[in-house]
């Protein structure tokens, strides 16, 4: 008897333990209607800044950077207010409940593990203690304040959110470069990395500028894909195993899922994207394959100008993180209008007299190395750094123009609400 | 050295390793053995048990989870109750085909294992040769599958991915024959990286190749 009972619990703790219990769905469906509604352009400009936390801290950190932001389509463009936390790599993202309040409504997420939930925050100000609704001016002794609630997971929210206006954010010029066109896979978020739909969320999880994972199918199309074989961390489940650069682009479009069930984009539909429908402004090609560079040069020129016509501040650089990426690019039979950032050392960022060096976090902050290189008018990134304590700590050294990482929130987080 | 070489490197190091223990082994019989060196060949019918997935943008969807499995196995019994081997052979998982923008497609995957095992009968001095106990076996094991994709749709591309894996199987021996014996095997295959998993329900051939 004694022995059906540790046999029991045995394969009862064997199920359990092979169950999965790591997901963290968005708690809210977006309207994503277009517009701003009662946030007028100066609304919004009055409403960014470093807020401290009056309630809601213990979940949320003392204080936090609010930020607004838009995604385009067409003629038509969406606000929306992010909200970056010190604590866990979190953030907000809220739109416009109705157009005739000053209401917003969204949810929140941790990035560093799977806690979200929702929330809702109305603009009022507070004098002397008194809260009232914000009409659109701010007189002497008025102190800004997000008043709402938030909630675990799918629930009304109920807890007391408060956020007080303190200080203006840090506009000093800084690059929140975002991994994978704005995230990755494995941190759950709502999107797969290098999809479309994740380049468009790119900005309202703090990123200016995205990195993107260049390869090519079979038939040479340039497409966005991470890894070098077909595998469950990035795709659906379908059988296909193998290279991606054994596979067709039609094979692929048609019977490749990417993990939240996006298509597996091609390079020219994702700066497309880039152009058209969002307000970035860096564009990081990263080369994970070997062989020619010349598709991608024409893209980048094609969108290079596109941006320009449309009177966009838009950078599309080649990444060059290995030698035979390097020889590509030096394979290549005109260089102009082909900007690139170099990921190996300062020698070789100097010989292909690249206006970008990149190298990678772990080397340290090679001081000496960046201040050289920006006294010849180069621009230096830093990647792939997730670490919040060295994110704040890269980032109040101030030596580095920015900083590649897969939690962009926390990078905007470190840099708005940095006081120089 | 590549993986395959390695892994064939541990699982032989690891079956010397076994013999050389064994004949350390203190033992309170003056004559060890007999040993035996045991070689299964057998073939059923495969199941595919776990979550299968198909691109939705086929049409006209056929689904097939079934398939015609066939395995070798050749196994170390000494003479005590713990047997040790290799497994190979080839499993079907899936397959589906279907019609995706005017064109048909067709996807077939399955999977080499190569599988070092463990097996034991469930009575060893006890009962008598007749007694089912001792005619009942139980097998675990553990390794890499090599699952092989192949589509032909709009060209043909066959890839293979390698995944970690294991089994588990019981089994019913009848003997013939001196040297030969038929057995039923259940037996559960499972490839973790890439998520498969078979059930099959195999008929075995089972000869006893060598003794010393």
């Amino acid at each position: 008897m004694k022995t059906r009972c540790y046999l029991s619990t045995l394969l009862l703790l064997s199920l359990l333990g092979c169950q999965r219990d790591y997901e963290a769905p968005v708690p809210y469906t977006f309207a994503d209607n277009p517009g701003a509604g009662q946030f007028t352009a100066s609304v919004r400009q009055r409403m960014e800044g470093v807020y401290a936390v009056t309630a809601g801290n213990s979940q949320f950190g003392e204080q936090v950077a609010v930020k607004w932001t838009y995604g385009m389509n067409g003629p038509d463009t969406t606000h929306y207010l992010s909200v970056f936390t010190g604590t866990d790599v979190g953030y907000f993202n809220f739109e416009v409940v109705k157009a005739d309040t000053m209401t917003l409504t969204g949810y929140w997420r941790k990035l560093v593990n799977t806690e979200t939930g929702r929330a809702r925050l109305s603009v009022k100000t507070t004098r002397n203690g008194q809260v009232r609704p914000y009409r659109g001016q701010l007189t002497e002794g008025d102190t800004l304040v997000l008043d709402g609630a938030f909630s675990e997971k799918t629930a009304e929210p109920s807890q007391s959110l408060r956020l007080a206006y303190r200080r203006p954010l840090n506009t000093e010029p800084f690059a929140i470069l975002a991994h994978r066109g704005g995230g990755r896979t494995s941190d759950l978020l709502p999107t797969s990395e290098n999809s479309l739909d994740m380049i468009k969320l790119a900005s309202r999880l703090g990123a200016t500028g995205i990195e993107i994972d260049v390869r090519y199918t079979k038939d040479g199309v340039p497409i966005l894909y991470h890894d070098n074989t077909l595998n469950l961390r990035l795709i659906q489940k379908n059988g296909l195993k193998g290279s991606i650069e054994n596979y067709t682009y039609q094979q692929l479009t048609t019977l490749v899922r990417l993990i939240n069930g996006e298509r597996i984009p091609t390079l020219e539909e994702a700066l497309e994207t880039v152009v058209s429908k969002t307000p970035l402004s860096f564009v990081w090609l990263d080369t994970k394959y070997i062989g020619p560079m010349d598709k991608m040069q024409v893209l980048q020129q094609k969108f290079r100008q596109r941006a320009a016509q449309l009177g966009r501040t838009l950078q599309i650089v080649i990444g060059l993180p290995t030698q035979n990426a390097i020889n590509s690019y030096k394979a290549l039979a005109d260089k102009s209008n082909t900007p690139i950032l170099c990921e190996l050392d300062t020698a070789i960022t100097r010989s292909l007299n690249a206006k970008i060096w990149a190298p990678r976090w772990t080397l340290g902050p090679q001081t000496n190395q960046v201040l050289a290189m920006k006294a010849e008018g180069r621009t230096v990134f830093v990647w792939t750094l997730d670490e919040p304590r060295f994110i704040d700590e890269f980032i109040n050294q101030g030596q580095f123009n920015g900083i590649l990482s897969n939690y962009s929130p926390a990078v905007a987080y470190y840099h708005y609400t940095r006081q120089p | 050295m590549n993986f395959w070489g390695r892994t064939f490197f541990w699982m032989i190091l690891t079956l010397l390793t076994g013999l050389v223990a064994t004949a350390q082994t203190d033992s309170t019989v003056s004559k060890r053995g007999p040993y035996t060196l045991v070689i299964t060949a057998g073939g059923g019918l495969s199941y595919y048990a776990t979550h299968l997935g198909v691109p939705p943008p086929l049409e006209q969807l056929r689904v097939s989870r079934f398939g015609m499995p066939a395995t070798l196995r050749v196994m170390w019994h000494p003479d005590h109750r713990l047997r040790i081997g290799l497994e190979t052979g080839w499993v079907p998982m899936y397959s589906y085909r279907g019609v995706a923008a005017g064109k048909s497609a067709r996807v077939n995957v399955d999977a080499i294992p190569i599988l070092l095992v463990f097996s034991m009968p469930l009575a060893w001095l006890s009962g008598t040769e007749r007694s089912l106990a001792r005619r009942l076996s139980i097998s675990g094991g553990t390794g890499a599958y090599l699952v092989q994709s192949r589509l032909r749709y709009a060209g043909t591309v066959a890839e293979s991915q390698t995944s970690l894996g294991w089994m588990v199987a019981g089994a019913y021996t009848q003997p013939i024959g001196r040297y030969v014996r038929v057995a039923a095997e259940l037996k559960w295959l499972n490839a973790t990286t890439t998520e498969d998993g078979v059930v099959t329900a195999q008929l075995q051939l089972v000869w006893r190749a060598f003794s010393w």
